[in-house]
């Protein structure tokens, strides 16, 4: 047999490489079960925690209730566009360091950009497969319907999933800086972020100290966002472009720092962690 | 690749080395654990940063073009395992894929090893030896010019070794490609490469034809030179010299 081949080249060749990268993590959920457990069971259970904490302090659906209860569903609803997003992005890549397969990765024409790109692809794929578990869920047994809260949440879950990029690609970087023992961040960081980013409730709800760090964060502003159309107060343009703004800046740091860890996982030969 | 040196800390794991592959040479880079022959591979491959030198593959110099230089290598390395998740022909798919083959020839690619009944195979259910032939034939789907090989055939059995070496052979007879390959075997480098580089300490000690290398060292083969270079040199042993009549117990 003869092993030339012929090849793409240009933009037909990267967009053979996002799908490849895509498919590849495709087989990798549908061969391993227990990755389903976080586009599935965690929103489930999630829904169900929120949702009941809800219905326990709603029990009359007074005005004040009522609210918290909107607060928490919608709440979840938009905190899983961040936790999917950042979780497929950076398990994605931590699949490959599991896997010992970055050596075989990196020897490749492959381009950082076209590998994250088609992690990204497929992890769109888990995204809405999560926001629907949420969706159903919370309609179902809470009667909350997502659509309620309009076409606002479009642009609004939308910075929510370049931010869960951001802090995905932060984890990344530090896993090759750091090793795999940085992998507990790629769901622990989630923790941190959380509870800062006001999913739940107002900045003003938090100790004053931790105030100003929760307002420099881009995704509180997007909450705020989101909590404005749960109220019926419309889209909060100006809070969403903070949060957009917050968002490309601090994506643009991270993306500087990636380029720097991917350098000195060149230079310090880090490689080998991984044969 | 010329002035090619690499320092992790206080060790100089790579110290100056030059060394110019011509096409369709079937070149094996040498020497004992610790030589740099894999660092040295890894700065070729654009996956280490080298501290100085420069290096330059098919016509492009590394590091702005790596993507362009790798398009035209293939890599494959006896302890890297395939993917837990993929089967073999989606593994296969998946690399050829990332070297812009749309639709590779898998089968034909595996059968040029003898292993096309793999194709349907998990990675978990291969074994070691049919680990590094499909790897192998993961580096050659593509066609590429240059195929870089780390230890291809450690741990085989001498019958899928002979399958390795045979398979590589036609390849770089028929194809042209040229081969850049480390090993241990002596005997297996011997009879797949016509031009071995021996490397001690970071640095290029000897070049040229095994024969020609063997000679300089006033060794009958490779083996004998490799002995003396790892600092175990064999005809030192009183076994060797004829002073024994039994051969040691080991």
């Amino acid at each position: 047999m003869s092993t030339a081949a012929a090849r793409l080249s240009g933009r037909q060749l990267s967009w053979l490489r996002i799908k490849a990268v895509a498919r590849r993590h495709y087989y990798v959920l549908l061969r391993a079960p227990h990755r389903l457990f976080d586009v599935t069971i965690w929103p489930l259970v999630d829904v169900l925690l929120f949702g009941s904490i809800a219905a326990f302090v709603n029990p009359g659906h007074a005005t004040a209730g009522h609210l918290a209860a909107g607060y928490l569903l919608s709440g979840i609803l938009l905190w899983h566009v961040v936790y999917q997003s950042q979780i497929a992005l950076a398990t994605g890549f931590l699949e490959e360091a599991w896997t010992r397969n970055l050596l075989n990765l990196m020897v490749t024409p492959m381009r950082e950009v076209e590998y994250v790109a088609g992690v990204v692809m497929f992890g769109m794929v888990k995204l809405f497969m999560g926001l629907a578990v949420v969706s159903v869920t919370a309609l179902a047994f809470f009667a909350f319907n997502v659509t309620d809260l309009g076409i606002g949440l479009i642009p609004v879950a939308a910075v929510l999933l370049v931010c869960g990029w951001v802090i995905a690609l932060f984890v990344i970087a530090l896993v090759l800086r750091f090793g795999t023992g940085a992998e507990a961040l790629a769901w622990g960081i989630l923790f941190v972020i959380l509870p800062l980013s006001g999913v739940f409730y107002p900045v003003a709800a938090l100790p004053w100290i931790l105030r100003p760090l929760a307002q420099a964060l881009p995704t509180t502003h997007a909450f705020i966002a989101g909590r404005a159309l749960f109220d019926g107060r419309g889209l909060l343009w100006s809070e969403l472009g903070i949060a957009l703004l917050g968002c490309v800046l601090l994506g643009a740091v991270v993306i500087l720092f990636l380029t720097r860890m991917l350098q000195a996982f060149r230079t310090r030969g880090y490689i080998s962690r991984y044969t | 690749m010329s002035g090619l040196t690499k320092r992790f800390g206080d060790t100089t794991a790579v110290d100056g080395i030059d060394m110019v592959v011509r096409a369709g040479e079937r070149v094996g880079l040498l020497g004992p654990n610790g030589a740099g022959k894999t660092t040295t591979l890894l700065m070729l491959l654009g996956v280490v940063a080298p501290d100085k030198g420069w290096i330059e593959v098919t016509g492009h110099r590394l590091p702005k073009g790596r993507s362009a230089a790798m398009a035209d290598v293939g890599f494959a390395a006896g302890y890297l395992p395939l993917p837990e998740r993929l089967k073999v022909d989606e593994y296969l798919r998946f690399y050829g894929q990332l070297y812009g083959v749309e639709d590779p020839d898998i089968d034909a690619a595996l059968d040029r090893f003898g292993v096309a009944h793999l194709a349907p195979a998990r990675g978990t259910d291969l074994s070691s030896g049919q680990r590094t032939l499909v790897g192998i034939v993961k580096a050659i789907l593509h066609g590429p010019k240059l195929l870089v090989l780390d230890e291809p055939t450690a741990s085989l059995d001498p019958d899928v070794a002979l399958r390795v070496r045979t398979g590589l052979q036609a390849l770089c007879r028929d194809e042209g490609t040229t081969l850049l390959v480390t090993s241990h075997n002596m005997v297996e480098v011997e009879r797949m490469c016509d031009r071995v580089v021996f490397i001690a300490s970071g640095r290029i000690v000897a070049d040229g034809t095994p024969a020609a290398v063997a000679g300089a060292f006033g060794g009958a083969d490779l083996e004998s030179v490799f002995l003396r270079l790892a600092g175990r040199d064999i005809t030192e042993h009183p076994y060797e010299r004829g002073q024994e009549t039994e051969r040691p117990s080991l």
